[in-house]
């Protein structure tokens, strides 16, 4: 293990962590760690969640799936890098009235050799890996732990550097690596796809400075596949889209060197710009290439162009990726200290006149995980929810909810208390209503004082109004990633 | 992750420029090789077979012998004859679309499988010498490689 610095965390950092452990529960009596615990080999559930208050909206059915690290821990050897971690896809299912939750670690290539092995091995976005873990390709080092796609009754399990990972919509088995066609068997599969409102799935694939875009049929056959070379090689972990155009999106924490793990290589370049590809969805050709003030993110909202040409974006802004570089390494090693109030993510709007350098339209509102009506992705809308960055001394993670109106530039937000870790909450529309934003925002909060996950269900017009209905597992399964809605 | 270092075992395809089939009559001293392929999942297509001796010809991609065999199975099994003993390597990949080349995707990363003696794992590129050499002895020598591990 001398190749990374697993060894001092196994070591040193062990006797820290437990010191650091105790304090946290002198000063508040909550365990945040329970959302860093190694979930069951096996999974968890099939399992009925109790109702704790509420009802669950008739006309609400379907399947909230969504996807996370959840091995951390391997006897005294602690994962690197939060977004290394082997995914688990989770499903809670909602009819009748009862929800039921049910979590199964995806079986990767990388899953199923280190399971084997008892230990972290492979090489990832934080982790060095062991010169015995064999890597052919990327995919060998798959960890399908990012993202959730729902097509066609299909559920993809999504990482970003290699394929997603087709699963079982209801029994959550892995079925195996997704072949979109012969010719582009092993292409990596951005996390973050987007549903054009005609059920199009446009993604991208980036390999360095060159950069994939998908355009995939609902059918689930590619009309299109486009490749752009940027000539430099950013981190992209999310795009945007209009109705018209595919936004790269290369902000200015780019490869600078080939130094192991992935995460080593990137520089932070803030004297640089932030750059946007524009690219044509008909011909894959970069129509323009837009310039903003320097920042740092991982996730965008939506995007829309207006009748001018004028492009308009909003974004989860970071001063700089510290974060990203950091992986939460202390807090899976059980320490936790804040990093200050200004380090969080930002909601912006991104304005791009259809020549010139961009702006960015900076709000003092906290936004991770943002999350848009996805019918209108790519249309001018109101609406975006994203989970508040503000932090808090006692535990990591967030407690608020947030919803901007663009229109009436009004922020609304349920506080779920200092004693949740909230998480990712995906619009659900109502069904049978075509008005953007009439229906539910369904997120899951590890409850500390209870030490159990929650799932909760809010009007996402009215956060402030708190959960319509709230159901409690007889357990706290790991905090994750990302989402999506599988209506039924 | 890999943006970085995308292998290219592209290059064990053109590797594969062969010696031309030796159908001589074996000479005194000289042995051969019986090489079975097993595991293979697309029953088509043919398997494109490269030997190389020493480290030399192993790491400079110079073929002592090719062959490439039909799949019409699971199993395929093949015979190098008139061999000098010694120490052999082993690329292979398996044209299973028949087009005469190891396809690729738009990054470079094989789309066709592909294998090295002793199963030997790639890592970031084709197996080192040491991880795929095998030794043919003055006796009859057999060797298996697993194409879809």
């Amino acid at each position: 293990m001398s190749l990374s610095r697993r060894g001092f965390i196994t070591g040193t950092g062990a006797a820290i962590a437990a010191l650091s452990m105790k304090d946290a529960f002198a000063s508040t009596g909550l365990d945040w760690h329970a959302g860093y615990k190694t979930a069951p080999a096996e999974g968890f559930g099939p399992t009925q969640l109790k109702r704790l208050h509420g009802r669950l909206p008739r006309e609400l059915k379907g399947r909230l799936y969504r996807n996370g690290p959840a091995q951390f821990q391997y006897g005294d050897d602690l994962l690197e890098h939060w977004f290394d971690g082997d995914g688990m896809v989770h499903a809670i299912s909602f009819e009748d009235g009862a929800a039921v939750h049910t979590g199964r670690f995806v079986q990767t290539p990388k899953r199923v050799f280190e399971q084997k092995h008892g230990a972290f091995m492979a090489p990832g976005f934080g982790s060095g890996g062991h010169p015995d873990f064999p890597v052919a390709s990327a995919d060998d080092t798959n960890a399908a732990n990012t993202s959730i796609l729902v097509q066609n009754n299909n559920v993809y399990a999504l990482w970003e550097a290699g394929s997603a990972y087709a699963i079982d919509p209801v029994s959550l088995e892995t079925l195996g690596p997704k072949t979109w066609s012969d010719e582009l068997a092993g292409m990596p599969f951005l996390a973050h796809p987007k549903v054009s409102p005609d059920g199009r799935v446009w993604n991208l694939a980036v390999g360095g400075s060159k950069v994939g875009i998908y355009n995939i049929a609902p059918s689930g056959e590619v009309s299109d596949f486009g490749m752009i070379d940027l000539g430099f090689a950013p981190y992209i972990h999310d795009f945007a889209m209009t109705k018209n155009h595919v936004l790269i999106l290369a902000q200015p924490w780019m490869m600078t060197r080939s130094r192991p793990p992935f995460v080593n290589s990137l520089g932070w370049k803030p004297e640089e710009s932030f750059k946007v590809f524009v690219v044509s969805k008909a011909d894959m050709k970069v129509v323009r290439v837009s310039e903003l003030p320097a920042f740092s993110f991982f996730h965008t909202g939506d995007a829309y162009e207006e009748s001018d040409g004028t492009i308009r974006f909003d974004v989860g802004t970071y001063k700089d990726p510290e974060f990203g570089m950091q992986g939460e390494a202390d807090v899976i090693a059980g320490r936790y200290t804040p990093m200050g109030q200004d380090r969080g993510a930002k909601l912006a709007m991104a304005v791009l006149p259809p020549s010139g350098p961009g702006r960015l339209e900076q709000l003092p509102i906290g936004a991770e995980f943002l999350r848009t009506d996805d019918r209108f992705q790519g249309v001018k809308k109101r609406h975006t929810w994203a989970v508040d960055t503000a932090e808090r001394a006692h535990a990591p993670g967030a407690q608020r909810l947030n919803h901007y109106d663009w229109g009436s530039e009004r922020l609304a937000s349920h506080n779920y208390g200092s004693h949740h870790i909230i998480e990712e909450h995906v619009f659900v529309p109502r069904p049978g209503s075509s008005k953007e934003g009439d229906g539910w925002m369904i997120g899951t909060t590890l409850n500390m004082a209870a030490g159990a996950t929650e799932v909760h269900v809010l009007d996402a017009l009215n956060l402030n109004a708190g959960p319509i209905v709230s159901y409690r597992a007889p357990y706290a399964w790991p905090l994750g990633f990302h989402s999506a809605w599988a209506g039924a | 992750m890999f943006r970085s270092t995308l292998i290219s075992l592209a290059t064990v395809a053109s590797a594969l420029t062969f010696a031309s089939p030796a159908a001589l009559a074996e000479d005194a001293g000289k042995t051969s090789l019986t090489l079975t392929i097993d595991t293979i999942s697309k029953e088509q297509g043919t398997l494109m077979i490269g030997l190389f001796k020493g480290e030399e010809g192993y790491t400079s991609d110079d073929a002592v012998g090719g062959l490439s065999p039909v799949v019409e199975g699971d199993t395929v099994t093949v015979t190098f004859s008139d061999l000098e003993p010694g120490e052999y390597g082993i690329k292979m990949y398996h044209d299973a679309n028949d087009d005469g080349k190891m396809n690729t995707n738009p990054f470079g990363m094989p789309t066709e499988a592909f294998a090295f003696s002793n199963n030997a794992p790639a890592r970031f590129g084709p197996p080192s010498w040491n991880a795929a050499k095998f030794t043919v002895s003055a006796d009859a020598t057999e060797h298996t490689i697993s194409l879809y591990k």
